[in-house]
């Protein structure tokens, strides 16, 4: 085994790689830039419908309002998130834990894995992340995903999930 | 060895057939446009194929170009049949089933035996008057089936079957369980033993009949067909010989409205109808399940299970027993009363799915079944599930509160809505239906238990409608434990368990309201005991 890296199947919990957290606040900014200029131009054209100059005093403060409060918490969901994530990898399988408010940890044992896909957008290409995806032959949770990994990690999880050649039928 | 077979000559026929069922609609309606004028008027059609097909056609049948083109349509269908069955071929190569077709395209298909999830045939009366007969392949991937072989000689079919049921037990590959080992030595040994596990005598049939009311979908089916013929009119006042005239029952409404009780006539007429149609109904129901599933057999051939039903389409049923996803049992409040249960099971792949829209019952290994024999018919079919041994741990003692909050809720707002809009005097049945909710909600979750043990994993649901979900450790794909901002206020959790058959709702392998520690428990045991085993499709 490399001894610059240690094992990647190490039966620990990881948390994802830190650098997801400001890739995903840039996929949060361009998200709200995107509903904000929109938003902003449907506010102004139901200014424009009403005629009155006295509907702007109210339509540009509520919209300020209700835009900053979104734009904050899409600002901050990102660091949450990622405090409630992580993964395990040991000998057997991998174990992936997720979500704030309705939590879920998925289990999918090495055997079960039917083959996996390691993708990386451009953006993630600018963090040095990527994502895992790991297919198994179930059907509700036939594509398990694993998004803000670092992306060598990425490849030495697959790696160490791709079947051997013990005597699998498929 | 080499050796080829190809089509049988009549698959010519029925690839024809196939595509004039395609046709039929317009095809019916072609035929009914084009009675329409006798003597011909001789008009010309103008430029197009109906000058010339008019000219074969007798005297008081006339076609518009459009008519001529859709027959037209049914030349490449022809030379299409032809080039098929003089192109098709099938070949047993060491371990593959190799299917050649095509002519300017060629395609060569290898299947595995390994791969192979189930072979059906399917026996309509035709098939069976040129002894042939349809044939399906399924492997686990996909929706669809691996190949429709349309026709084969059953000589040819039993020889496939043969063929593939004997490689697969000779292994392909190698046994995936030591589980595994002994059963496929002792299939290895030809000639395999057939033994029957359920047949079902045509009392039996008559029972499920009447249990199940399938009469009711012929009824609307005969009757949409009556409306779409403009047929329905004549029909009422032929059986009914003019007592009942499709304005009765808006009479009896009209009158009613209006605070008049309808003539007694009127009245009995309408209740002899009613009462006589139940009969009927069920009757009907009856019949049709004579004659889908007679001579119903289950029978278990070496490692396989073989299905064998139907009076004029003859269905055979094929499949590996190590292919079984899921065993489910089920029991309706009328079948509980006279002791009896169904039992299905599912494959991975296309078994269970809706095909051409509507659902194939192929997947129902025991219609109705005695409860008493039901645990040892589920040993035949699964080995591992032992239905006795079964130790069933209810869920949450809390969990009837967790559950009745969203059904209330359910059923409190219309109810609200109703209160609304009738006001305070329709409280009695509003009272009724949120009592019928909160005791439904009370004894479903009484009932709703699971059990796991080394070596399957199982749920069991419903108070009125009973089912019981079996699922063996070495299916299972992947564990889920979820936490809901309710669990986690009430230190629950839940555990889903997926397999390659969960498509169907009710299949599925959710175990909701465990007690945290539970829940986690359960999670990892079952994560723990589906990485020890491999998984065979």
């Amino acid at each position: 085994m490399d001894p610059t890296f240690p094992a990647i199947a190490d039966g620990v919990d990881h948390p994802l790689d830190p650098r997801y957290v400001p890739l995903q606040r840039l996929r949060a900014f361009i998200g709200s830039a995107v509903l904000g200029l929109a938003s902003f131009a449907g506010m102004v054209a139901l200014w424009v419908q009403t005629g009155r100059l006295l509907a702007g005093l109210v339509l540009v403060p509520l919209w300020l309002v209700l835009f900053s409060a979104v734009a904050w918490q899409m600002r901050r969901w990102p660091a949450i998130a990622y405090r409630h994530a992580s993964y395990r990898v040991d000998d057997l399988g991998i174990e992936i834990r997720r979500g704030v408010y309705f939590r879920e940890v998925t289990s999918v044992p090495r055997s079960r894995v039917q083959h996996t896909d390691v993708s990386q957008g451009p953006l993630e290409r600018r963090f040095g992340l990527g994502t895992l995806v790991i297919h198994t032959a179930g059907t509700a949770h036939s594509e398990v995903t694993v998004a803000g990994l670092d992306h060598t990690v990425a490849g030495r999880i697959r790696d160490h999930l791709l079947p051997g050649t013990k005597g699998d039928a498929v | 060895m080499l050796s080829e077979h190809r089509l049988h000559p009549a698959s010519i026929l029925f690839a024809l057939a196939g595509s004039l069922k395609a046709f039929a609609l317009p095809a019916l309606l072609l035929f009914f446009s084009s009675l329409r004028s006798s003597p011909p008027t001789g008009a010309d059609p103008g430029w197009g194929p109906g000058r010339w097909v008019n000219r074969w056609l007798p005297g008081n049948f006339e076609l518009d170009n459009w008519q001529a083109w859709l027959l037209l349509l049914l030349i490449p269908a022809t030379i299409g049949a032809i080039v098929h069955f003089m192109t098709f071929r099938i070949r047993y190569e060491g371990g593959e089933l190799v299917i050649r077709s095509g002519l300017l395209f060629r395609n060569e298909r290898h299947v595995p035996y390994a791969r192979i999830q189930n072979l059906d045939a399917t026996r309509t009366v035709m098939h069976r008057l040129f002894g042939v007969a349809e044939v399906r392949i399924e492997t686990g991937g996909g929706s669809e089936p691996e190949a429709r072989i349309s026709v084969l000689h059953m000589t040819v079919f039993e020889e496939m079957r043969r063929r593939i049921f004997e490689g697969r037990a000779r292994g392909g590959l190698a046994p995936a369980t030591t589980a595994d080992v002994p059963q496929a030595l002792e299939v290895a040994e030809p000639p395999a033993e057939s033994q029957t596990l359920l047949h079902l005598p045509v009392r039996e049939l008559l029972l499920l009949g009447l249990l199940e009311n399938r009469g009711l979908l012929l009824i609307a089916a005969a009757y949409g067909a009556l409306w779409e013929t403009g047929l329905q009119g004549w029909f009422w006042e032929r059986v009914t010989s003019g007592l009942y005239a499709p304005g009765l029952l808006r009479d009896a409404a009209r009158q009613l409205g209006e605070g008049q009780l309808p003539p007694l006539w009127q009245i009995g007429v309408m209740a002899g109808g009613f009462a006589g149609l139940l009969v009927v109904v069920r009757a009907l129901s009856m019949l049709w399940a004579w004659a889908a599933l007679y001579d119903f057999r289950l029978a278990r051939v070496g490692d396989g299970l073989r299905a064998e039903y139907g009076l004029l389409t003859r269905v055979t049923i094929t499949l590996p027993r190590a292919r079984i996803q899921t065993v489910s049992l089920r029991e309706s409040p009328l079948q509980r009363l006279v002791g009896r249960m169904s039992m299905q099971v599912e494959t991975a792949g296309g078994a269970g799915r809706p095909e051409d829209g509507r659902k194939r019952p192929r997947e129902r290994l025991a219609p109705i079944i005695r409860t008493i024999d039901v645990p040892a018919l589920v040993r035949q079919v699964m080995p591992q599930a032992d239905l006795g041994a079964l130790d069933w741990t209810p869920v949450h003692p809390r969990a009837f509160g967790r559950a009745v909050k969203p059904m209330l809720l359910l059923s409190g707002v219309p109810s609200l809505v109703v209160l609304g809009l009738v006001g305070w005097q329709a409280w009695p049945p509003v009272a009724a239906v949120m009592a019928i909710t909160v005791l439904l909600t009370r004894q479903q979750v009484r009932r709703l238990a699971w059990a796991s043990n080394d070596d399957v994993v199982a749920l069991r649901r419903g108070w009125l409608w009973r089912s019981v979900t079996i699922t063996p450790v070495a299916k299972i794909q992947t564990v889920t434990a979820t936490e809901s901002p309710f669990d986690r206020r009430a230190a629950m959790a839940g555990v889903q368990v997926d397999t390659a058959s969960g498509r169907e709702l009710s299949q599925r392998l959710h175990i909701p309201y465990l007690a945290r520690d539970t829940a986690q428990a359960l999670f990892a045991r079952l994560s723990a005991q589906a990485a020890q085993t491999t998984f065979r499709w």
